[in-house]
């Protein structure tokens, strides 16, 4: 997810051959060429269209100049999210719709936050599905070779005991 | 600036001083020792510890470090600035613009020790410091100023008196400047507020309360005459420059020649200017400022006895060098030409950049400069003093560079401007310079339709338009393809391994 002036845009990879396809707020967009990430003037070509730009990146964010404008694009904290929502901190939700194609955790196994527990397959793309937190498998919703859809609950964390 | 003045004021290796230290920083402490250098005058600056390594540091061929609370507090302190003059025996001080430049105990202070400070006398930048004084002296030299109401430390009265002026009125801060304790009245039910909210500011920002009211132009233009005087009575004027086109209260866009300006009141303007200069004996280069009614008439409105932040659009049509001008005039040598030997070829236009953000009333913007590309051609001057990797901070003013165009006509000089701001390349600190390329190019500014309300008659037509939906999603992929783990994903992970990570919704 990333923000520009605070408004989100969602990107997913749809495909990655023969040629790049990436999916902006729900709009396919093939890709031609590789920039090199970071500093400089670069060039993609997108739609079929020469796009030229100038990038430079800090931190989470990346600076940018086309099409006549000067853009910061921001990662969204995926964590500050997770913590806004307070429940999502309990669970893990389909990035996109796909089915499991691999189940590395139990029910009642312990988990560190940022360990993978399923692997997914999404358009072609896998996808590793991490715990948002620290924590103890409560349930796991769906086995290998179960389908999806977006946003529903792969995985449910242990509610943290409450502060005494 | 590539137009030396006459040679034969420094031949015989007789160059006016030796060493100069400049009280500033930034873009325009550089450009004053870009003259020096040209002068082979050696350059001091001065710089708070956080600025150490600043451009004009480096530039300058020797550097004192001034301590202070705040970086600003350091280009204030006019004592230790003045000792660090003379632990380098500098023999003179260039103040630039803003910071001590006109203040008065500092330009006496730095007499007292010995050194020319390169602007008027004491009693000059005294007497057109107090805006009371100023009107008062220009009255009195036949210089056109509005109907007003003196101050009194009675509110009431003061109210009373302002209402027969007749409306709309300007409340204004006697000590003041940069807006601060300024207000519009339109009525007299308002009068007595609004004078005492003046007062309050006035006191705060300058520890003056008085205030006083004067007849306020509707649609007014700024309007503004460089002058040079020699000290004895002599003075000549370089024309004059627009500067129109304000946001809160400060110029942004600024040009010479004045678009649409009937030649008899450029001449009147002027002629007065040059009344006020010679009358005081004035010695340095300086503005007097005019607000221009749709009617014609004019009035005083101050008078700036330093070096203007616009002064480069004055060089750029007439050829001179005013920090030379300075220079030469502070070690008595006098004007460099006569009034008939000035003249002007084409148009220029000065943009100011600033860190901030015009969707957002012009508020402050900081960051860090992550990429710089600036404009280059022989009719443009970039000045700045930015550096990659800059921290861009509120603890100087936001302005980060000037871009001055030269033309042979206004159309061109825009259409030059225009370009040049398109090719500047400024990431990590939002500026206004697309804001700026805006302006120039609205019909308005195009027909030099120009007031001091331009900004705000026009904002919604200048306020960046929305992109379009396939501009908005090639900039995201342009952008998510600048983050290493994305690019790897989208053309490198191993498949089994992939993993999109902070990308999941």
């Amino acid at each position: 997810m990333l923000l520009i002036d605070g408004q989100k845009h969602e990107v997913t990879v749809v495909r990655r051959r023969p040629q790049l396809v990436l999916r902006v707020n729900g709009r396919d967009h093939e890709v031609r060429g590789r920039s090199s990430p970071g500093v400089g003037r670069q060039a993609l070509v997108i739609d079929g269209d020469s796009v030229e730009f100038v990038r430079a990146a800090a931190g989470e964010s990346q600076f940018l100049r086309l099409y006549g404008r000067s853009v910061e694009v921001k990662l969204a904290d995926v964590r500050a999210t997770g913590a806004n929502a307070g429940a999502a901190q309990d669970s893990i939700k389909a990035p996109m719709p796909g089915a499991i194609i691999s189940v590395h955790k139990a029910v009642g196994e312990t988990v560190s936050r940022g360990e993978t527990v399923v692997t997914i397959e999404s358009m072609k793309l896998q996808t590793a599905l991490v715990s948002p937190r620290d924590g103890v498998i409560a349930t796991i919703e769906r086995t290998l070779g179960d389908s999806f859809e977006k946003d529903e609950v792969i995985v449910s964390l242990e509610p943290l005991a409450e502060e005494a | 600036m590539n137009s030396p003045l006459a040679p034969a004021r420094t031949a015989g290796n007789t160059v006016p001083f030796r060493k100069i230290l400049i009280a500033n920083r930034g873009e325009i402490a550089c450009r004053v020792i870009r003259t020096l250098n040209a002068m082979q005058i050696a350059s001091v600056a001065i710089h708070h510890r956080v600025e150490a390594n600043a451009r004009h540091v480096r530039m300058a061929d020797e550097a004192v470090e001034i301590a202070g609370e705040t970086p600003i507090a350091a280009h204030l302190d006019a004592n230790a600035i003045i000792a660090a003059a003379r632990s380098v025996n500098a023999d003179a001080i260039h103040p630039g613009y803003g910071f001590l430049s006109e203040n008065a105990a500092f330009a006496r202070a730095v007499a007292d020790a010995g050194l020319t400070f390169i602007g008027p006398n004491a009693e000059t930048i005294a007497l057109m410091g107090d805006k009371i004084s100023a009107r008062s002296f220009a009255a009195a030299h036949g210089v056109p100023v509005a109907p007003s109401v003196m101050p009194t430390q009675d509110i009431d009265t003061f109210a009373q008196e302002a209402a027969r002026i007749g409306f709309p009125l300007l409340i204004k801060a006697a000590a003041g400047g940069g807006g601060k304790g300024m207000s519009i009245v339109r009525s007299a039910a308002e009068l007595a507020d609004a004078a005492r909210i003046a007062a309050s500011e006035a006191q705060r920002y300058f520890g003056d309360g008085r205030v006083y009211a004067e007849l306020y132009v509707e649609r007014p233009r700024h309007i503004e005459v460089q002058v040079l005087g020699d000290g004895k009575g002599g003075a000549i004027h370089l024309f004059e420059r627009e500067c129109s086109v304000q946001r809160r209260f400060q110029k942004i866009i600024e040009e010479a020649p004045a678009a649409n300006l009937p030649e008899s009141a450029c001449d009147e303007m002027c002629a007065a200017a040059v009344r006020l200069v010679s009358a005081a004996n004035y010695q340095n280069a300086g503005t007097v400022e005019f607000i221009l009614g749709a009617d014609g008439r004019f009035f005083f409105l101050e008078m700036n006895t330093r070096l203007q932040v616009e002064h480069p659009v004055t060089e750029m049509i007439t050829g001179l060098d005013l920090v030379r001008t300075q220079i030469e005039i502070a070690a008595g040598y006098g004007l460099p030409l006569t009034q008939d030997k000035v003249r002007r070829s084409g148009h220029a236009i000065e943009c100011r950049i600033c860190a901030e953000d015009p969707a957002r009333d012009f508020l402050p913007e900081t960051g860090v400069i992550q990429w710089l590309d600036v404009p280059a051609a022989d009719y443009l001057r970039f000045e700045n003093a930015l550096d990659l990797k800059q921290r861009i901070t509120t603890d100087f003013d936001p302005m980060l560079a000037k871009l001055v165009v030269h033309g042979p006509d206004r159309n061109t000089a825009i259409e030059r401007s225009i370009k040049a701001l398109n090719e500047l390349t400024l990431l990590g600190v939002k500026t206004n310079a697309d804001y700026l390329a805006a302006v120039l190019g609205h019909q308005a500014f195009r027909a030099g339709d120009l007031h001091t309300g331009f900004v705000a008659e026009h904002r919604s037509a200048l306020l960046a338009t929305a992109p379009s939906d396939v501009e908005l999603d090639h900039t995201i992929i342009a952008a998510v393809l600048g983050f290493k783990e994305f690019d790897a994903l989208a053309f490198e992970t191993p498949e089994p391994f992939a993993t999109i990570g902070p990308w999941r919704n």
